[in-house]
């Protein structure tokens, strides 16, 4: 093991030469473009964060919504179910209403045809009678006119009161 | 032993090997560096720019885990060239060395190669030429020099008082402890990775002399002497790191 100075002075002659060469045409533009790629990475880091706090904005007001649209929709369920109910009562009153007034109608009809069967009926006795009577009267009346006129208005009286 | 390719220069002694290793191992990492940089994207990163960012990372880790990161920034490219550097020379040595016997004097580039000088007849000398540069403690010394001139220089201009400071502390007549601790530091790097990265070349010279027998220790060795390589390249960048920081940076409530 000997030490030569001359050694010693040619590897710091050549270790210096070998720095500045490397920096010169390697280093450089090596660290530059490691700055420019941490650089990116840091600004995608940087976007993904951004992107992914909108997202969660988003979710957020999704959610909102559906939560609105849900309550929205229930709400109309309960309006269309309370209207149909509503609506099934008034047709349910109506139908009742209908069917008083058809009864009440109806009942109306009767009394008026009966009215008028009676009327028409008291016509027809009445006729009837007459003939009977005129019958009985050419038959009767000139032997007791008195009796006989007192027994037709008994007997008209009689129908009258019945009918 | 093997010798070095030691010639004469104006004066000089000339290690060719050295020399030749050093410029093999700059050049490696400067056409690996520049290939790996050379089709750089923002958005679509090859293969070769994912591994030099990851070596990059890995430096900032280091530099991290020393210091503050904020103060530790320039020095990123020193650690990447330090780690890059070592490694690559530590591995050199592994798949090949070149040795050459020389009976007689011998001489290249018109010069006499100093190890073959006296040589006389039945006399032979091995000259190494291909092995890690940093299994040469001259080399080893060399780079722990610059972290030495660097971490003073950085503590001086940097943290001046501080630095001073730390001479005198805990007392004065610590002095010469501290100036000690300090010298240690350098000598301690340049050994350490010597040692580490000789050792392991020798043990693969002593493991050929087995031939065929010596073929799954070799596996296993080679295998742990990559491991030791790239284990010796990161002990070095993170030792100066830490003396770095050490020398650099003050922290409140700590002596020194």
């Amino acid at each position: 093991m000997t030490i030569l100075w001359e050694n010693i002075l040619i590897t710091i002659l050549a270790f210096g030469v070998l720095y500045w060469l490397l920096n010169k045409f390697a280093f450089g533009k090596l660290f530059a473009v490691m700055e420019k790629r941490r650089e990116l990475v840091q600004n995608q880091l940087e976007e993904a964060k951004q992107t992914r706090e909108q997202a969660t904005v988003y979710v957020e007001e999704q959610k909102e919504a559906l939560k609105q649209a849900r309550q929205d929709a229930f709400e109309i369920i309960e309006l269309a179910k309370s209207n149909s109910s509503k609506q099934a009562h008034d047709l349910l009153d109506q139908a009742k209403q209908d069917a008083t007034r058809l009864k009440e109608e109806a009942v109306r009809d009767i009394e008026s045809e009966r009215t008028k069967a009676v009327e028409a009926l008291r016509g027809e006795i009445g006729a009837f009678s007459v003939n009977i009577a005129s019958k009985l009267i050419e038959r009767e009346v000139e032997s007791n006119p008195a009796e006989q006129e007192k027994l037709i208005g008994q007997y008209l009286k009689e129908v009258g009161s019945r009918s | 032993m093997h010798d070095a390719p030691i010639i004469k220069l104006g004066g000089f002694n000339l290690d060719l090997s050295a020399v030749l290793m050093l410029f093999v191992s700059g050049a490696i990492v400067f056409l690996l560096c520049v290939i790996a940089t050379r089709r750089l994207s923002v958005e679509n990163p090859g293969k070769l720019q994912n591994f030099m960012e990851w070596v990059v990372e890995f430096v900032q880790g280091i530099i991290g885990s020393t210091m503050d990161m904020k103060k530790g920034k320039p020095y990123v490219s020193l650690g990447l060239t330090l780690i890059l550097f070592i490694l690559v020379s530590n591995l050199l040595g592994l798949p090949m060395g070149i040795i050459t016997e020389a009976h007689q004097p011998e001489t290249i580039f018109g010069h006499i190669i100093e190890a073959t000088r006296t040589l006389g007849h039945g006399d032979h000398a091995e000259i190494l030429w291909w092995k890690s540069p940093t299994a040469d403690v001259s080399v080893t010394a060399g780079l722990a020099l610059v972290v030495f001139i660097l971490m003073n220089f950085l503590g001086l201009k940097n943290n001046r008082k501080h630095y001073l400071k730390h001479y005198v502390e805990p007392f004065p007549i610590l002095l010469p402890l501290n100036i000690i601790e300090n010298l240690a530091k350098p000598i301690a790097l340049a050994i350490r990775l010597y040692a580490n990265i000789f050792a392991g070349e020798v043990l693969i010279t002593v493991i050929l002399k087995l031939g065929f027998a010596g073929i799954p220790f070799m596996a296993a060795w080679q295998g742990f002497s990559i491991f030791v390589g790239a284990l010796q390249a990161y002990i070095f960048t993170i030792l100066t790191m830490v003396y770095i920081g050490q020398m650099t940076i003050h922290e409140e409530g700590e002596s020194h």
